[in-house]
């Protein structure tokens, strides 16, 4: 060790230096040491408890999937005119979480940022478990569950084929190659950490299970070259479904001729509301997970602070969208287009509605929450000491979740429940059964997640020791030398 | 494949070789060898003459013989099924029977569709002279009546059943033991039946001293009492409305609430119907303290305390009669309309214009002086012989239900018959009516339903045991039954069963005819001896005596009028024809000569008096007959439960009515307290003559103020599933002084807000958006185009993406459907509703579904309230005005609802209609939230199989059990069958359209333009052409089919055809000028277009500067549209 304490590293001029993606300067075993660990170690307390909660939930999510399946859709709170209730709002909700994860892993994979492979991971198993608890909604949404298979375009002896001009075909599409695509991404990236936890296995079970998963990953020269083409390839399919997935969820609405739905701006606006609300939850949930499972140096604040970045600039585009379609309202003309946004939406009983001589809107707490949650929340991010504390990060991060669940809702429910004729104008409200299954979904999504925790790497250790500077042969803690693995 | 040999010729000539045995057989020489060898008589069949023959012949024709000289073979009453099926029956394809509905005193002549031997939809007769085979909501829904599992289906005594024979031979027993009839008493329903008055005639010719009482709750003959007295002869008004130009209503709900509603409607749509700018229009005013339908359709409309209704017609018949010896009287009684005094000078002035085409109308909660009061005005006006006739009628001298109580009080009852009726629950609340009842030492009653009347178990606890001996018949519902009435202007229908007594009901005639003892006593032949009787005058054996001869002196107890009628007789051709045609032709009464009298009007306006306006501490009560449960006789019948009021749009319960002012000073004003369709508002008291009642609040914009409306027939203590729970009951309240009217009551809020009432439409103004369209007459007359003109912006027409496949199929297809609604025409009535439920098999949701907004009707009604724009924020609810309009599937060629079916279980069909195809749906309801009109319904639970209960429909059959079962083991067993009890299972399956499927839920549906009928239509159209080509359906050949809306529509403000044929009558209805699509800016092009509302205001009215637009013309002009700012909502959907 002594050979080489004498070689002095010339870095930049201090102002320029970069943080270090990995604090205190950690070496590339005890990297692998500190990831695998977390899957290697002791189950924490926490773990059980929230596990032993969130297994409860799920329970709760199937017992009301059974009730529903066996009573009927009326168990919810729908009625006329309002058809589509929380379901719709979940399932829009769930499918813009899902959207980080992919975002992270293919398009700052794309745009080379180094940045992305502490968080990667999580994100992209938080997608996917997302994309699970969006999906379940569609398909029991509808009145004949056990019919949802018509859906797909199975050859049958009717000759009869779904409709190609639904968007819920497309849906049905983008959602299923989303998923699939996601899955592959995520499985193809967890290879080379699979065969490290199968190298570092100590019981047979692990072993064989690591094993097999690692399809016979052996790290050689060959492996990696492939490995890497693969891993562009599909980083490359990934982003245009980034862009679509959501995209046709918002033609959903957007086909139609309601006003509030029918409107050309929603594609790039559902997008950029579900890339918010995806770092949102990568925020909500790491956040927390890097101090429990004392992952500080590697999930570092400058993380948090790019994510809370990202989520303000597309917290704004959010916002400016809102603005055009109040704008656009206005704009146009259509008494009816007016009404949905002025009436039904922006008038509340304080300021708006006195201001503007309109009655209170019977859901303007719907909105204000949600304009108060997606515009004016994000806004905090521009301080860097907001960014940078994380208590504070966290509560923000939550409240842009619960903005973007209201910004589904006043999209879905409040154009419904006030539209063209007025004798068909009605208040719609959720059922016990409405609520538990949207928290039922919380409980699927964290069991699925918390054992993701629990035996898959969390952070992609292969990744994330090509960005330390080790991993650079030139540079003067690089390469492979004596010491090199702490 | 079988190779077929090459045909063999048979060799010319040499030994024929047969190849089979069947060819030897076929030899001449081997069959007459064949005939030889058989035993004698074997040949004699191919013999023309023989002796066999001969005897076979005979013997039929001494059996044939034998038929002939005993006369004809008696008709079957019974009705089974078949053992060989009857000639020209086909299975599944329905047969129509002519019968009648009876009413209070008339009936509505039907046609019901039988399908294998079921009564599944009731139509009216349209064979009638001036009828246009419209019914009314009534009719319509008593089909379900006859399918109620609640009905009584067997006799009792005293609570415990007995057998039908017994009970029967105790009628028999009875007509032998009463003597000269003293203690015999009967009390009995208003009946227009001539059997009916022939059967009393003979019990009373029997019994002279039994006693005969007619209790109707809600009495709606008094027109006919009145005319009586004023012509001093007995008659009864016939309304001709078609004829009338100005129509002054005075509280007179003669499109909603009176007798023949549907036959007021009919006429009055006729004077409304514009099919040009020229055509003229009647005008209606209307004085009212409740908003009904006839104020909705009135042109001026007067809202007063029902006190100050007489006090409008005293000014008003100044105004007309001039000044007469009266006139210090009706100066005293005019007072209080002093504040009026400028509309009610105007409006006379019109009448008097009209002199000779105009007609005052009283209605049945007047006093008589009113109705007296108001046939002098007719007089004075011409009316009589042009707008108003009067018929010649029996008056029968019948005692009242007081008299009868005193009776029975008094001891003078011993036996007492109850046929029909439910005294118990509403006989006036003094005269103590269950007590009453248990004076009797025996009761006889006959009714539909075991309800209060029946014997029940606190009558004896009540009588301290000396409770009488009662016996309860099952009535037969009129499909059931063999019976007769007369319509409205006295022709003669007959009733007549479509299926054998479900329950063993028994006939009201049948009941009578046993008492007093007469032979024949089936229903058939008494009615069968009624119609002969009719074509001469011939006596029917010693026991029932009838003549036909009018009664001179009009004084005797029961002498039944009727004119004799050569359509009548002994002929078994005329009655075959009457039950054929379903009416007697030529016995419709014709008008009667009379003497307008005006003593008895002097006399009774002396007993007037003027009263007091009624004030925040004395309110004034209107007890009204509800528009579904009438007086409360259809409570358990769903249909009609779940059927919205035409005008509060409630549906399972009646609420304590009134207007918004009267709330507020009340302080019982509700405000923003509304979830879904379900309305949480004050519950209060209703005090009045220190007897209380309970109910909700409901805030009525444009009732009078210091007036309470309590709807009857609610909160019944002994109904069926179906009823038990709605509403509450208003006869509380209800004491013989005060029938209609009562004043001095007072309202207490309890501060109770837990009550829930559901109504289908939540939203009461229109934003001033263009979805129903007005114009004045005189606006329509200077820009006939109005309605089109009335819209936002097109968007520019730009060749679409996709073209619409219908555009060129459309050109290929034999026809093109569509629908016309005539806004001027409908009244509002929803006689639709029902008809499309019966039709459609549409089920009833309950009460907790309509709140929640859940309700299945596929027509429904939009109602909207509109005020001046201009009007102050708290005047906009006090005197609105309203518009009524059906609304159901638009049929929109480029349908919203179809590119979003992701299963394309929506489709167009080339014929333009937007076919819905449940097998195919999945429910996913994204057709709903496209569909602009909102008119898809989908079913949230197995409505089907289901008792409506929160308990029932949200039960999960994986933990639920139903008769010990588990519910999961038993869906798994039948599928079909849910969890209703095993009676209303079997009969709920009954009432059903074999032509319609029942949707399970999970499955959306919508108007088809009853598909079903265009269908069957075609099919007959394709048989009758064989091999011709000749199968376009076509109106003039009268092949186009009446969707079930548009035959039951009394107003024909429905027309539906086919619009590729520029000569039906659809199409001329779209060519109106006041044709318009509602929302057409979508351009989803809709099929179903409505024509413009056209209200006519008389110009010198005062209230004509707020009329000189109608109101809902003048917020969308004044961009009302833009700015929000409708009528004030109390029922504003913001809660939370």
């Amino acid at each position: 060790m002594d050979d080489y304490a004498a070689i002095k590293v010339q870095g930049p001029p201090v102002e320029l230096e970069r943080v270090p993606l990995v604090a205190n300067q950690r070496g590339i075993g005890w990297l692998s040491d500190r990831i695998a660990g977390v899957v290697e170690g002791e189950t924490p307390a926490w773990w059980k408890v929230c596990f032993a909660i969130s297994v409860t939930m799920m329970t709760v999510c199937f017992a009301m999937i059974l009730y529903l399946m066996s009573t009927g859709v009326g168990v919810w709170g729908l009625g006329h005119p309002v058809m589509w209730g929380w379901a719709i709002v979940n399932f829009v909700w769930w499918i813009g979480i899902g959207h980080a994860g992919t975002l992270i892993s293919a398009i700052l994979f794309l745009l080379r940022q180094r940045w992305r492979t502490s968080i990667n991971r999580a994100a992209e198993a938080m997608t996917i478990f997302a994309v699970m608890c969006a999906g379940i909604f569609p398909l029991i949404h509808i009145g004949r569950i056990w019919f949802g298979w018509w859906l797909f375009p199975i050859p049958n002896s009717n000759s009869i084929w779904p409709q190609f001009r639904s968007p819920l075909m497309w849906d049905v599409f983008a959602v299923s190659t989303y998923f699939t695509v996601s899955v592959l991404f995520w499985y193809m990236g967890l290879i080379p950490d699979l065969a490290v936890m199968r190298d570092r296995a100590k019981t047979k079970i692990r072993k064989f299970g690591y094993g097999l998963f690692a399809l016979g990953w052996r790290g050689s020269n060959r492996h990696w070259s492939h490995y890497e083409k693969a891993y562009l390839i599909l980083a490359g399919l990934s982003t245009p479904l980034v862009l679509s997935v959501h995209s046709i969820v918002s033609l959903d609405f957007s086909v139609s001729q309601l006003p509030g739905w029918h409107t050309t701006i929603f594609p790039p606006y559902f997008v950029a509301g579900a890339v918010y609300s995806g770092f949102g939850m990568v925020l909500t949930l790491l956040v927390p997970l890097r101090r429990m499972l004392h992952l500080e140096e590697i999930i570092r604040v400058r993380h948090v602070e790019l994510m809370c970045k990202v989520t303000l600039a597309t917290g704004s585009i959010v916002g400016y969208a809102y603005a055009m379609e109040f704008f656009i309202a206005w704009y146009s003309g259509n008494p009816y287009e007016r009404f949905q946004f002025f009436q039904t939406r922006a008038a509340d009983p304080f300021i708006i509605g006195p201001l503007l001589h309109i009655r209170p809107a019977p859901y303007w707490w719907a909105f204000w929450t949600m304009v108060t949650c997606n515009v004016v929340v994000p806004q905090f991010f521009w301080f860097k000491k907001v960014r940078t504390c994380m208590l504070f990060v966290f509560v923000l991060s939550i409240l842009v979740n619960v903005g973007m669940w209201f910004e589904r809702f006043v999209i879905v429910d409040i154009s419904l429940h006030r539209e063209f004729i007025p004798s068909n104008w009605n208040y719609y409200s959720p059922t016990w059964v409405d609520i538990c299954q949207y928290l039922g979904t919380f409980g699927l999504f964290f069991t699925f997640f918390l054992l993701f925790i629990r035996f898959i790497p969390l952070i992609a250790i292969a990744e994330v020791k090509g960005v330390t500077p080790q991993a650079d042969p030139h540079h003067p803690l690089g390469g492979a030398k004596i010491g090199g693995e702490h | 494949m079988k190779t077929i040999p090459p045909n063999c010729p048979e060799p010319e000539s040499g030994p024929k070789y047969w190849r089979s045995l069947d060819q030897l057989a076929e030899t001449p020489e081997f069959r007459q060898w064949v005939e030889k060898e058989f035993p004698p008589g074997a040949s004699e069949f191919t013999d023309p003459v023989s002796r066999r023959n001969f005897v076979k012949i005979m013997s039929a024709s001494f059996l044939l013989a034998g038929l002939g000289s005993t006369g004809c073979r008696r008709p079957v009453e019974h009705i089974y099924p078949f053992a060989k099926m009857p000639e020209n029956y086909v299975h599944g394809v329905p047969q129509y029977f002519a019968t009648a509905m009876p009413s209070r005193r008339t009936a509505l002549p039907l046609v019901v569709k039988s399908s294998d031997g079921r009564p599944t939809k009731i139509e009216g007769n349209p064979d009638l002279p001036g009828s246009n085979g419209g019914t009314d909501h009534l009719a319509q829904a008593s089909l379900l009546s006859l399918y109620d599992p609640d009905r009584a289906m067997r006799c009792t005594r005293n609570g415990s059943g007995v057998s039908k024979k017994e009970a029967l031979d105790y009628l028999s027993s009875l007509s032998k033991t009463q003597g000269a009839g003293a203690g015999l008493a009967f009390l009995l329903e208003q009946n227009g039946s001539p059997s009916r008055a022939r059967l009393q005639q003979a019990i009373a010719a029997k019994f002279p001293a039994a006693r005969w009482h007619v209790y109707e709750p809600v009495d709606l003959d008094l027109g006919r009492a009145a005319a009586s007295l004023a012509y001093n002869s007995p008659v009864e008004p016939y309304y001709k409305l078609d004829q009338a130009q100005v129509i002054v209503s005075l509280d007179c709900d003669f499109i909603g609430s009176e007798e023949n509603a549907y036959a007021n409607i009919k006429d009055f749509a006729k004077g409304r119907a514009l099919s040009g700018k020229d055509d003229p229009m009647n005008r209606l005013y209307a004085v009212e303290s409740l908003f009904t339908l006839t104020g909705l359709n009135a042109d001026h409309r007067l809202r007063v305390p029902p006190s100050m209704v007489v006090a409008v017609l005293a000014r008003l018949a100044q105004n007309v009669l001039g000044s007469t010896e009266m006139d210090s009287k009706l100066n005293e009684l005019a007072a209080p309309a002093q504040a009026h005094d400028k509309w009610i000078t105007e409006c006379a002035k019109d009448l008097k214009a009209n002199a000779g085409k105009s007609l005052v109308l009283a209605g049945y909660r007047l006093p008589l002086a009113a109705h007296l009061l108001v046939m002098a005005i007719n007089e004075a006006l011409g009316a009589v012989g042009h707008t108003v006739e009067f018929h010649q009628v029996s008056s029968p001298k019948e005692g009242t239900l007081a008299e009868l109580a005193a009776a029975l009080n008094g001891g003078q009852v011993q036996t007492l018959v109850i046929l029909g009726g439910n005294p118990a629950y509403n006989a006036p609340v003094d005269l103590n009516w269950p007590q009453a009842q248990t004076k009797a030492k025996t009761v006889i009653r006959l009714g539909y339903y075991q309800d209060e009347t029946s014997w029940s178990e606190s009558w004896v606890v009540r009588s301290k045991g000396v409770a009488p001996t009662q016996w309860d018949l099952p009535l037969a519902h009129y499909l059931e039954s063999w019976g007769d009435g007369r319509t409205a202007d006295g022709t003669m229908v007959p009733i007549q069963p479509l299926i054998e007594p479900l329950f063993g009901g028994i006939t009201e005639l049948e009941v009578l005819a046993l008492i007093g003892g007469f032979t024949p006593n089936s229903p058939y032949e008494i009615v069968r001896e009624t119609f002969r009787a009719l074509g001469s005058q011939i006596s029917l054996g010693s026991n029932v005596a009838f003549t036909a001869e009018p009664d001179k002196n009009g004084g005797g107890t029961f002498s039944y009028k009727w004119k004799p009628n050569s359509n009548a007789g002994d002929s078994e051709n005329n009655w075959r024809k009457f039950l054929h045609d379903g009416f007697l032709a030529g016995s419709a009464e014709s008008a009667a000569t009379v003497q307008h009298d005006a003593a008895e009007l002097k006399r009774a306006l002396g007993e007037l008096k003027a009263a007091p306006p009624p004030g925040k501490e004395s309110l004034e009560i209107v007890f009204y007959r509800d528009a579904k449960m009438d007086d409360g006789r259809n409570n358990n019948n769903g249909w009609l439960q779940e059927l919205p009021d035409p005008i509060t749009k409630l549906t399972w319960d009646n609420a304590v009515l009134m207007s918004p002012a009267t709330a507020k000073e009340l302080g019982v004003f509700y405000d923003r307290n509304v979830q879904n369709q379900k309305f949480f508002n004050y519950q209060v008291e209703v005090t009045l003559n220190g007897r209380t009642i309970k109910g909700p609040i409901w805030i009525q914009p444009g009732m009078a103020d210091h007036t309470v409306g309590l709807a009857l027939g609610y909160g019944r203590e002994k109904t069926g599933r179906v009823g038990t729970g709605t509403g509450f009951d208003a006869y509380k309240l209800r004491s013989s002084d005060n029938l209609y009217y009562a004043s001095g009551a007072t309202v207490k809020d309890t501060g109770d807000k837990s009550y829930e009432l559901a109504t289908t439409q939540s939203h009461w103004s229109m934003e001033g958006r263009p979805v129903v369209r007005e114009a004045n007459l005189e606006q329509y007359r200077k820009n006939p185009k109005f309605a089109q003109q009335m819209k936002p912006e097109d968007p520019p027409l730009i060749a679409p993406l996709y073209p619409n496949p219908l555009d060129t199929t459309k050109a290929k297809a034999m026809h093109q459907w569509g629908m016309s609604i005539d806004l001027n025409r409908c009244v509002g009535c929803s006689a639709c509703m029902i008809a499309c439920q019966s039709e459609n098999n549409i089920p009833i949701v309950g009460k907790e579904m309509v709140g929640k907004s859940r309700e299945m009707h596929w027509i429904r009604l939009d109602r909207y309230y509109a005020s001046p724009a201009g009007a102050a924020q708290d005047k906009r609810m006090e005197d609105p005005q309203a518009v009524v309009q059906p609304m159901l599937c638009q049929h929109c060629e480029s349908a919203p609802c179809e590119s979003v079916c992701p299963v394309n279980a929506t489709s167009h069909d080339d014929e333009g209609l937007n076919v819905m195809t449940y097998n195919r749906c999945v429910g996913t309801r994204y057709c709903s939230n496209n569909c602009p009109y909102k008119v898809r319904r989908f079913n949230f639970f197995d409505y089907n199989r289901h008792p409506l209960t929160h308990e029932f429909l949200y039960r999960s059959p994986l933990v639920a059990e139903t008769d010990g079962e588990w519910e999961l083991m038993r869906w798994l067993k039948n599928p079909d069958k849910g969890n209703l009890p095993e009676d209303q299972w079997q009969l709920s399956k009954l009432v059903k359209n074999p032509d319609v499927s029942v949707r399970m839920r999970g499955v959306m549906e919508k108007c088809t333009l009853c598909l079903q009928r265009i269908e069957q239509a075609k099919i007959a159209a394709k048989v009758k052409a064989r091999d011709s080509d000749h199968i376009r359906l076509s109106e003039k050949e009268g092949t186009v089919p009446k969707t079930a809306c548009q035959q039951a529509c009394p107003a024909e403000a429905i027309v539906f055809g086919d619009i590729s044929d520029p000569e039906s009558s659809v199409s001329k209805a779209k060519e109106q000028e006041r044709t318009y699509k509602v929302l057409e800016f979508l351009l989803t092009k809709p099929r179903l277009t409505y024509l413009a509302r056209v209200r006519n205001p008389n110009q010198e009215m005062p209230d004509y500067k707020e009329h000189s637009l109608p109101y809902t013309t003048d917020e969308f002009e004044k961009g009302a549209f833009n700015e929000g700012e409708g009528a004030e909502e109390p029922a504003e959907k913001g809660a939370q």
